[in-house]
């Protein structure tokens, strides 16, 4: 648009549109003055009159509110056939900077480009981050001299530069060597964007592993993938196993409870589920009579995904039914099976605090299911039981709560409460009626 | 009791108001909103005659500073308020806890024996085990400056544990400056004896922080605010991150006093030193990880533990680039 501002721009001088020039030197955008021109140039083709003073028409459409785009923004407009990846964004940016070589703008530009990252989806993209580091013109901003570097020597660049930064550590980009070349070269060393960069390099290595329980950053797609690495994820104890249970195609027209399936036809819902070898040999000594529980959903978080999981539990025992834990024999007499090294360094070492830890009663065993329906998780359960045979003997009671609702368990963990209230179902499934066994 | 406290503090209570609701994620740049905290509530026989301080339906909320009056009570309720006798109960309760600040200065510090209190390598600070556990806490959100974020805090099963939950919304308020929000806190109250005076914990020989909780996967912050009586102290904090596992099991946090780093005014500063520990008025866990979306946390309780094999002083060292006078 360059030459038609240079056309108008002459037009106006020759012509000594007063509004005109007094828009162009009071340093209105481009697009005002432009605007404004083009008013002008209708109205002096009808009248040709020499009037100095330009008085702005009313804006035509009150009624519906018009998108106003910002000076760049046509760049960022999605192609048709055409989609917002690495690609545009970067033939966006190019496009800019190609345009103009004095790159006018280029502070809106950096902004409105910073706002559309997260749209195309490059706002962990180092390599973009440094195109549009590169957008700025070159050693224009460094100072010259000790008054310049005195004062905060362009002011307005210098905080757009520490915009892109800032927008790099929020989604916790690293910045390198080419920033920090890009950053020298425009501002110079002793500027703003520069102290930020070094502060960005040492605060992001110091903080970049202080997760104990990492999770990656690139989230498995498939999700049984992402169950697997939740579940994994739940479980402190490594030597738990994890099973993928599938579920089976509703191709059966016999079976009655076909209607319930919670997924499109065709595609099985697989769960998958975990339980360690200690939960085993618990659920193995459980005692028949009292009931076990599926509990659940649960909300797992991973970065920015969020999965439901169950879990199996059975409610505390009374203090009166807990066994004492009988000392099995030694059967090595190559090491001792138990030890009871007093570790501490005399009678008044005591690191235990004076209060009675929250008691719950021993989890079993969790899954991470397809579909939060009786169902799925009696498939799990039913998985379970090849596992643990003892279950067969076991009965377990379903306590669903809705999509997120509060659970009325006596005891176990507690969901946040939805917007509308969601009644709880419970069901008694005894194992041995769906057995069927004599 | 808002009377008194007026009396008695003339703006103090509206100018530095403690529980400021400290920006949580230090490099993040809107303003911090100040909010008086509920402070102004009391339990205790004021609270019970009717006093003119209700405490509102989500009466944890800390509220915007704007609003620290005393709030209207509900029409339904009719409260005898009896001026004399509210002044009567305000002040013989303050004297009593005079009484009993004087008294427990001689039995030894806090009104612990001494010998109990120096021997002492593990203690419970904070537990969650019934309704007046709660009213030691207040929770906010960024809704202070316009944003959409929810958060409550009530007592868990079988009032073991208590559960702070709400969802996260990261929509940035409209107001023109603020670019970004999303962000929800549970902070403690500042202890308060006679008079009103804060009261400071005093945590030197401890040097582990000590948390049980059990969360949903998401990264917390927790935010150590040291006495919060000089201006410039206002918004420092220390603060450290603590992540939560997620699944059904409890987690036991162990934090060293060590790794906590200097931010003010919600920016990590370059000068950094160790968090000391003889003052510490309050403390808090931030949620504002920029993922929208409801969470929850469950704490059990938190306490303080001396570590002997941790022997670290301070983490993080000062470099010369960037805070060249320390080592001149």
């Amino acid at each position: 648009m360059s030459w038609a501002q240079a056309a108008l721009l002459a037009r106006g001088l020759s012509r000594g549109w007063g509004g005109l020039c007094g828009a162009a030197l009071r340093g209105a955008p481009f697009s005002q003055v432009a605007a404004l021109a083009l008013r002008g140039l209708h109205r002096s083709a009808a009248a040709c009159s020499s009037d100095l003073s330009l008085v702005p028409s009313p804006p035509e459409s009150q009624r519906r509110p018009v998108k106003v785009l910002e000076p760049h923004e046509e760049l960022f407009k999605q192609a048709p056939g055409g989609e917002r990846d690495k690609a545009s964004f970067v033939r966006a940016v190019q496009c800019f900077g190609q345009q103009d070589v004095r790159r006018r703008g280029h502070v809106d530009f950096i902004y409105l480009a910073l706002r559309k990252m997260r749209e195309f989806g490059v706002q962990r993209d180092l390599a973009v981050y440094n195109l549009l580091l590169d957008v700025f013109p070159k050693e224009v901003f460094r100072p010259r001299n000790v008054f310049q570097r005195m004062f905060v020597h362009y002011p307005r660049q210098q905080e757009c530069g520490v915009a892109v930064l800032e927008q790099m550590e929020q989604h916790g980009v690293m910045p390198d060597t080419q920033t920090e070349f890009l950053l020298t070269q425009i501002f110079g060393r002793r500027s703003y964007p520069m102290l930020k960069l070094v502060r960005m390099k040492l605060w992001l290595t110091r903080f970049k592993n202080v997760n104990p329980f990492p999770v990656p950053l690139h989230l498995p797609p498939d999700p049984v993938d992402l169950a697997k690495l939740g579940l994994r994820h739940m479980e402190p104890d490594l030597s738990a196993r994890v099973t993928v249970y599938q579920m089976s195609l509703p191709s059966d027209p016999a079976s009655p409870e076909e209607p319930a399936q919670p997924h499109i036809v065709g595609t099985p819902v697989s769960s998958a589920g975990i339980q360690s070898p200690d939960q085993q040999a618990a659920l193995a000594r459980h005692n028949p009579a009292r009931p076990i529980f599926v509990e659940g959903p649960f909300s797992l978080w991973l970065r920015d995904k969020c999965v439901y999981y169950h879990i199996l539990r059975a409610d505390l025992l009374p203090p009166e039914e807990r066994d004492v834990e009988e000392v099995p024999e030694e059967w090595s007499l190559f090491y001792p099976m138990q030890l009871d090294l007093e570790y501490a360094r005399s009678a008044w070492d005591d690191s235990e605090f004076d209060i009675n830890e929250v008691e719950e009663g021993p989890i079993f065993a969790m899954c991470i299911a397809g579909a939060h329906d009786q169902a799925t998780l009696a498939k799990w359960i039913q998985g379970l039981q090849e596992t643990n045979p003892a279950l067969a003997r076991i009965p377990v009671v379903f306590r669903l709560a809705g999509s997120a609702g509060e659970l009325l368990t006596s005891s176990g963990m507690e969901e946040p409460p939805p917007p509308r209230p969601e009644a709880q179902e419970e069901e008694e499934v005894p194992q041995r009626q769906q057995q069927g066994q004599g | 009791m808002a009377l008194v406290q007026k009396l008695l503090n003339g703006t103090y209570i509206l100018r530095k108001c403690p529980k400021a609701s400290a920006a949580f994620c230090p490099s993040l740049s809107f303003r911090v909103a100040d909010y008086c905290s509920s402070s102004l509530q009391k339990s205790g026989p004021a609270a019970k005659k009717g006093s003119w301080l209700r405490k509102s339906e989500g009466g944890l909320q800390g509220r915007h500073q704007e609003e620290v009056a005393v709030d209207l009570p509900s029409p339904e309720e009719k409260p005898e308020v009896s001026f004399d006798r509210a002044i009567e109960d305000e002040v013989k309760d303050h004297f009593k806890r005079l009484k009993d600040e004087i008294v427990n200065h001689w039995i030894g510090p806090e009104g612990r024996p001494l010998h109990e209190v120096m021997m002492e390598q593990a203690k419970v600070v904070w537990q969650f085990r019934g309704k007046e556990d709660l009213d030691k806490w207040v929770v906010t959100s960024d809704k202070t400056i316009g944003g959409r974020s929810e958060v409550f805090l009530k007592m868990g099963k079988n009032n073991q544990s208590a559960l702070l939950y709400g969802t996260l919304s990261s929509e940035a308020p409209q107001d023109g400056e603020s670019g970004r929000s999303g962000y929800c806190a549970m902070i403690s109250r500042i202890p308060r004896g006679f008079f009103e005076r804060k009261k400071t914990y005093d945590w030197s020989q401890f040097n582990t922080l000590y948390l049980r909780v059990r969360g949903d996967g998401r990264p917390w912050m927790v935010n150590i605010r040291e006495d919060t009586d000089l201006i410039q102290r206002k918004n420092q904090m220390y603060s450290y991150f603590m992540f939560t596992r997620g699944g059904p099991y409890w987690q036991n946090i162990k934090i060293p006093f060590s790794k906590f780093f200097f931010s003010n005014q919600g920016r990590v500063r370059d000068v950094q030193h160790q968090l000391l520990l003889d003052k510490i008025s309050s403390i808090g866990f931030t949620l504002a990880d920029k993922v929208d979306g409801p969470f929850f946390l469950e704490i059990d309780f938190i306490g303080v533990f001396t570590d002997p094999a941790h022997t670290e002083e301070f983490a993080y060292e000062n470099s010369p680039e960037l805070s060249p006078r320390l080592f001149k």
